[in-house]
């Protein structure tokens, strides 16, 4: 567990999730996050939980937690809370205030940022490496088809049936 | 006068009584096809609503009027005239509102092994035959539909009820029963039964869960508690459902112009008085609460039709037989903490009745505390915040104030000013706290004779205010809760006082040429009503002391019950029993 300015960390989420500390600090400490969280599916013991109660005790949150690494963000702890506390999006902004986000997921974001959509161009260009490194290209077979795009017409790869 | 009350439910037929006991013309409007309500929907209240009922049913001036609705309402001078559905039109001088409650349908969660508190209540119930074949492990669920962002209140009766149902299950069967809470919110008593129930062997686990896996036969549940997943697997699983105002109560409200608060229970102007003219409420419209309390409120509010004009006069006459106390006063004094600490846990089930008091008190100090900027902590196993308190609990979380809640599996204890939390994956530190503790607030009630801990749970709900028949409690004193409950148990106390002072007493009668003082009576009563007194007597024969004391059985006739124990017990017939007239207001 790694201190940090807890008390600035937990504005700069709160601000970021566009919720007030008050919207989530009325959890209940029910669990009923944690029965229908989606991530237990793998047999991985978290309670979403945690996170909240160390946010609004101002304590630091711990980076280790496994929710932060496989949270889907499939909103299914949101649709059963009876506050409807929406955990998914509070886990995205302490990921980010901690700088806990992939180098593809801040290019994602950046190219969204600077285009208003995703341009593979400027993903790739940024985090090819990345991806290259990770093993994530042979997720992408037909990669090589997005890319004919910007290729003149004749150079253009057939790619399928 | 004509009196209008529309429910015919618990606290309708309460009114009903006493309105009938003022020799009113009462008449009861019930939507459904025969009187009951809510409580005649639970098999083992069924019988008492029904004795309750029948000690009006045939009498003089009483009306019920089953399976109608009301169209409209025109105002005539002080009164209503009341048209029907079915054409009947009714006049009525006061109309009182016992409306009730409405339970909560989880249509997403229900199924064939899911099933809602009052389904399962139909399961267990005697009438309905042998229980099913596979009745061996039982999941209860609380807090289903209400404590929620659509609806805040807390239904301040499902724990009692699952309480209930526990012990009924296990009068007919033996399974495992295991209950997920997040507070259990019991009245008085009713934490012996639960410690009755831990120690023989039902589960309680603090984790709630919404992942029910149904199959033809059973359902896996999965929750997550003593620091980990787990998935179990059970026959049944009970969902504790919340109890919302009635939806009817709008219709009502523009129909006799009163007003609702936005939870959409009647707001109550005067206590069970609504802000319109000559309608009263009393019972679940005013706010989700228990059967003693419906009848209390009924009492209340028939009383309350049944009077001419101001109030104000009557009550003071019945002051002194309505006995209050005021609560001592909490405080905390300020110490230079800034870190403050309520633990609101109790082992001793003795003192758990004050949970519901000290929880509402502590979240008072604790929102106080937060605006002079303090970091406040409430550790608690238990925090009672029944029905709208439970509004000001969630004020306190938004606030800031953090809630820290003890799993079943976890110790908190105080070491070198530094408090812990150990158990099951969680390691809390609070560092230099000030710690305010529920214990300590108990040492200075020990001598205080609260009403719900001398009375079973029967006796408060048909008697709700009497200590005996001279004093009747109210308030901190009846049972430590809420201040708004105080003027509304005046009214139910005096509404009481009335019924008791028309009901012809049975009260045995010692025949003091045959007592023999010999004391078997004494030992008998249940009631500690009997005393052996010594009564001067002249002797007739000569002798140095022409006068002696011989002992004589005297029976207090405030403390008694009339119960008879002591006519059966005595050896030599010298007491029976003789009609008396009620002597509670002979001082007034």
């Amino acid at each position: 567990m790694q201190r940090i300015d807890s008390n600035h960390m937990n504005e700069r989420v709160f601000e970021l999730t566009g919720y007030r500390r008050e919207d989530f600090s009325v959890c209940l400490g029910c669990k009923i996050c944690a029965s229908v969280c989606t991530v237990n599916d793998l047999a991985i013991n978290v309670n979403p939980q945690d996170i909240l109660l160390s946010l609004f005790m101002g304590k630091a949150v711990d980076k280790a937690h496994p929710l932060f690494r496989y949270c889907t963000n499939c909103y299914q702890c949101t649709n059963a809370c009876p506050w409807g506390i929406r955990i998914p999006e509070v886990i995205r902004a302490v990921r980010e205030s901690l700088g806990m986000e992939t180098l593809f997921e801040r290019v994602f974001k950046g190219s969204v940022g600077i285009w208003g959509r995703v341009y593979e161009p400027y993903i790739f260009l940024k985090t090819g490496l990345f991806l290259a490194r990770e093993g994530y290209l042979r997720y992408m077979p037909r990669w090589t088809g997005y890319m004919s795009f910007h290729l003149p017409k004749k150079v253009k790869i057939k790619t399928g049936s | 006068m004509k009196i209008l009350i529309i429910g015919g439910g618990i606290s309708g037929i309460s009114a009903a009584k006493v309105a009938l006991g003022k020799r009113h013309d009462v008449t009861i409007l019930e939507s459904q096809g025969v009187p009951g309500g809510l409580m005649a929907r639970i098999a083992n209240c069924r019988v008492g609503f029904k004795t309750f009922f029948d000690e009006i049913r045939e009498k003089k001036g009483l009306t019920v009027i089953n399976g109608a609705c009301i169209e409209k309402v025109k105002r005539v001078g002080m009164g209503f005239s009341v048209g029907l559905d079915n054409g009947q039109v009714l006049d009525a001088d006061r109309v009182i509102i016992s409306a009730g409650l409405t339970p909560y349908d989880p249509v997403e969660y229900k199924g064939k092994r899911v099933l809602t508190s009052l389904e399962y209540d139909s399961v267990i119930d005697q009438r309905q035959g042998e229980l099913p074949s596979d009745f061996h492990k039982i999941a209860f669920f609380l807090c289903v539909g209400s404590r929620s962002k659509e609806y805040p209140l807390c239904s301040s009766v499902c724990c009692s009820y699952t309480i209930r149902e526990i012990k009924w299950t296990l009068q007919r069967a033996k399974p495992e029963i295991t209950v997920f809470y997040n507070d259990l919110r019991f009245f008085g008593q009713e934490f012996f039964m639960e410690r009755a129930f831990r120690d023989s062997g039902v589960r309680f686990i603090r984790a709630n869960s919404r992942y029910f896996d149904e199959d033809d036969d059973g359902v896996t549940v999965r929750f997550y508690a003593g620091g980990g997943i787990k998935e179990e697997r059970f026959n049944y699983a009970v969902l504790a459902i919340g109890l919302r105002p009635n939806p009817e109560l709008k219709k009502l409200a523009s129909l006799f112009g009163f007003s609702l608060n936005e939870y959409g229970f009647v707001r109550e102007d005067r206590p069970l008085t609504t802000d319109a003219e000559g309608v009263y409420v009393s019972g679940g419209a005013l706010e989700p609460m228990n059967i003693k309390d419906s009848i209390l409120t009924g009492f209340g509010a028939g009383f309350l039709a049944s009077m001419d004009g101001d109030t104000r006069d009557d009550l003071i006459s019945y002051n002194n037989i309505i006995y209050r106390e005021e609560p001592p006063a909490f405080d905390i004094s300020d110490s230079g903490h800034n870190i403050y600490l309520f633990y609101l846990a109790t082992e001793n089930p003795g003192h758990a009745y004050l949970y519901e008091y000290v929880s509402a008190r502590y979240i008072e100090a604790a929102r106080m505390l937060k605006r002079e900027k303090k970091d406040v902590y409430v550790v608690t196993r238990n925090m009672v915040t029944p029905s709208y308190a439970e509004i000001d609990y969630e004020q306190a979380r938004r606030e800031g104030v953090v809630f820290i809640h003890l799993e079943e599996e976890e110790q908190a204890f105080f070491d070198n000013s530094v408090f812990k939390i150990t158990g099951c994956g969680r390691d809390i530190t609070i560092e230099n706290p000030r710690i305010i503790r529920l214990d300590d607030y108990i040492d200075g009630l020990k001598e205080k004779e609260f009403l719900s801990l001398y009375r079973s749970e029967p006796q408060l709900r048909w008697s709700p205010t009497k200590w005996n028949r001279k004093r009747y409690h109210i308030g901190f004193i009846r049972h430590p809760r809420d201040k708004r409950w105080e003027d509304r148990e005046r009214l139910g106390a005096i509404g009481e006082i009335t019924l008791n002072m028309i009901e012809e007493r049975v009260l045995p009668q010692v025949n003091e040429e045959r007592c023999s003082g010999c004391g078997s009576c004494k030992n008998a009563c249940p009631h500690e009503a009997i005393e052996i007194e010594l009564k001067q007597k002249d002797l007739a024969i000569f002798g140095p002391n022409p006068t002696t004391f011989i002992p004589i059985a005297h029976i207090r006739e405030d403390t008694c019950a009339g119960c008879g124990l002591c006519v059966s017990t005595c050896p030599s017939d010298s007491i029976s029993m003789e009609a008396q007239e009620f002597l509670g207001l002979e001082n007034s």
